[in-house]
């Protein structure tokens, strides 16, 4: 199958791009609102850095000899030690004084470095925006970052998990639509249930194939119906025939009658070979379905100066249809009597055999199959010579359809000595 | 020998009873299910001629209440159903023969034939190929009004190929029928029983011929046969 897979991207990589597009809209959202938070309210901006630059400098192993960060002119720390009992405490504060070009800011902080309790006293002018920089890249990372990463990671993973298995069920629904068999109508799809759109295109699906079983059933009915109802006005015409005196006219209308039954039988035994579903097929023996056809069909064989031989090469038991397989013998035997060469009489005896094993064999000594027609041999309606055969052509189509509901296959050989050699082998029993 | 024929096409039926009126059988006719219930009530008839698809109903149910009251008259199908399974839900709903149409009256003839004498086997008949005949009774064959003499093994193989002329007879069905059920039957013992009897038949100018079809059994052919077999 070419076409199994589409190129367009599937519905992860959909889901997934929208999801990224949207995080990243949300995150520039949510970045503006930080700097316009901060934009209003330039007094936390200035606590929040004067903070920063007390934990810069409990980070330091002596803080006593720190130095500015960039961007602050005017900078000073100075570490205080309470002088008193243990339990005394400073008080952080923060103060800003709006100097020129930008911000006088002092402050005391707690050192948060593990040791005894100590406290700094800083003092800096932040000029411009620079050196709020980091307050805000901290800030962002804080309220944008930190929520919407893992957020969006989670949601890329529910993404892979909920797509599969909400495509599940449509998944099941390609595997079984491939599976349909246009010779086994009443196939139909499992019904999911849920989720309901999956559940409303198998729904619709199944209805299309409701639509499309009952137009073919009516064509076989049809097929069937017609061939059915032509029987009892030709057996009115043999019947009558049979009445004529023996004449050159006579001998010409049973010919006719006799193609036209054979039409009418073949188009009925196609209507329900097409039919046909083997289901818990019974164990059936090829070589005494065989020896029971060329029994019947032996008188016509003499009739036409041919012989038929049957051998049985043993452990021919294969499961199956008695009478659709006796039906496979006849019909190949009936194109190897259609296709013997006339002059060739006696040693050229067509050949029907079973086995060995689960298989069977009808070997003729015609012209042949040229390789150029062995892919048409099987065709409905086909004929190499429309003109020189008295047949319709569906002999070898029915033989074929009937092949395939047993599951078996059929081969044409040009066996040594030519002639034609059509096998049917059948899987094992 | 009276038969029932049960056809619902009007033309056909009556070339059919024409037909076998012609072959010396005496034929009744009905053209639906109920007409022919009320025939059987007061008719006996030694064959049933039945086609299924009748107007009042499938010919298969008639066939099986039949059967139901135990009722063993020989019924022949004639039909124009042949599909797949058609013959054996046929065979299995009680008929003994199943022909699909069209067919020719000499075939018809011949299966009414063999579906009546299948129950008196033992009375004496005169069976006919060609121009040998066959008396079951005397166990005696003529050629041309001649008495042949005749093995009793090869008036029996005779028999049986006589009653089934026109058709291969199974070589089982033929050992069966000519052996004992425990004696040795070796392999070739058939094959030299019907190759005595070719000989004997063709000393005599018989126009009969039997064939061997290899791997299945043997077929007696009378001159007719040739034009239709």
């Amino acid at each position: 199958m070419p076409d199994r897979l589409g190129t367009g991207p599937t519905l992860f990589r959909q889901i997934s791009r929208r999801l990224i597009v949207f995080t990243l809209l949300f995150a520039l959202l949510d970045a503006g609102i930080v700097v316009l938070t901060y934009a209003r309210q330039p007094e936390s901006l200035a606590h929040e850095l004067l903070s920063l630059e007390a934990e810069r400098l409990a980070a330091l192993p002596d803080p006593a000899r720190a130095t500015a960060s960039p961007g602050l002119a005017h900078w000073s720390a100075q570490l205080l030690t309470p002088h008193t009992a243990d339990d005394a405490r400073l008080i952080d504060w923060t103060r800003r004084e709006r100097i020129p070009g930008g911000y006088r800011i002092s402050g005391v902080r707690e050192l948060a470095d593990g040791t005894a309790p100590r406290w700094v006293l800083l003092r800096f002018d932040a000029i411009g925006v620079r050196p709020f920089l980091p307050v805000i890249r901290d800030e962002l990372f804080e309220h944008v970052a930190l929520p919407l990463v893992p957020l969006t990671l989670m949601l890329l993973a529910f993404n892979i998990i909920s797509v599969r298995r909400v495509l599940a069920p449509l998944r099941r629904a390609e595997w079984e639509v491939d599976a349909l068999d246009p010779d086994n109508m009443a196939l139909r799809l499992t019904v999911p249930g849920e989720p309901r759109e999956v559940d409303a295109l198998v729904r619709a699906v199944n209805r299309a194939l409701a639509r499309l079983e009952a137009a073919v059933t009516t064509l076989r009915d049809f097929t069937a119906h017609a061939a059915h109802e032509l029987r009892t006005p030709l057996a009115i015409m043999q019947l009558s025939l049979d009445r004529l005196g023996d004449t050159p006219v006579k001998a010409e209308l049973q010919a006719d009658t006799d193609q036209m039954t054979r039409l009418v039988g073949q188009m009925l035994d196609l209507a329900q070979a097409d039919a046909l579903v083997i289901a818990d097929a019974e164990s059936v023996d090829l070589a005494a379905i065989g020896r029971a056809v060329v029994g019947q069909l032996a008188p016509r064989a003499f009739a036409l100066q041919r012989e038929l031989v049957f051998s049985d090469a043993g452990g021919a038991i294969v499961r199956g249809h008695a009478e659709a397989i006796f039906r496979i013998y006849r019909n190949l035997i009936d194109n190897a009597l259609a296709h013997a060469r006339p002059d060739a009489v006696g040693d050229a005896a067509i050949l029907v055999s079973a086995g060995p094993g689960p298989q069977l064999a009808v070997r003729d000594h015609g012209p042949g199959i040229a390789a150029a027609d062995a892919a048409h041999l099987f065709e409905r309606f086909w004929r190499k010579n429309r003109n020189a055969s008295a047949g319709a052509g569906l002999g070898l189509g029915i033989v074929k359809r009937l092949v395939d509901a047993h599951g078996a296959e059929i081969t044409v050989e040009t066996p040594a000595g030519g002639g034609a050699l059509f096998r049917v082998s059948f899987p094992p029993a | 020998m009276r038969l029932l024929l049960v056809e619902d096409n009007p033309r056909l039926a009556g070339l059919i009873r024409d037909g076998l009126r012609g072959q010396g059988f005496a034929v009744d006719g009905c053209t639906g299910l109920a007409d022919a219930e009320a025939a059987l009530q007061v008719n006996s008839y030694d064959l049933l001629l039945l086609d299924l698809g009748l107007p009042d109903g499938d010919g298969l149910a008639l066939l099986r209440a039949i059967r139901r009251r135990r009722d063993t008259t020989p019924i022949l199908v004639i039909t124009a159903r042949g599909g797949l399974d058609d013959r054996v839900s046929g065979l299995d709903a009680g008929a003994d023969d199943y022909l699909v149409k069209p067919f020719q009256i000499p075939e018809l003839a011949a299966r009414c034939r063999a579906l009546l004498r299948r129950p008196g086997a033992a009375l004496g008949t005169v069976l006919i190929g060609g121009n040998v005949a066959l008396d079951t009774a005397a166990r005696e064959v003529l050629v041309a009004g001649c008495t042949v003499e005749t093995p009793p093994r090869e008036v029996d193989l005779l028999e049986h190929l006589l009653r089934r002329a026109g058709h291969v007879v199974a070589k089982a069905s033929l050992e069966n029928a000519l052996y004992a059920m425990d004696a040795e039957v070796t392999p070739n013992a058939l094959e030299a029983v019907v190759s005595r009897l070719r000989k004997r038949l063709a000393a005599t100018a018989a126009n009969v011929t039997i064939r061997t079809v290899h791997g299945v059994g043997y077929a007696l052919f009378t001159p007719a046969d040739g034009d239709h077999a």
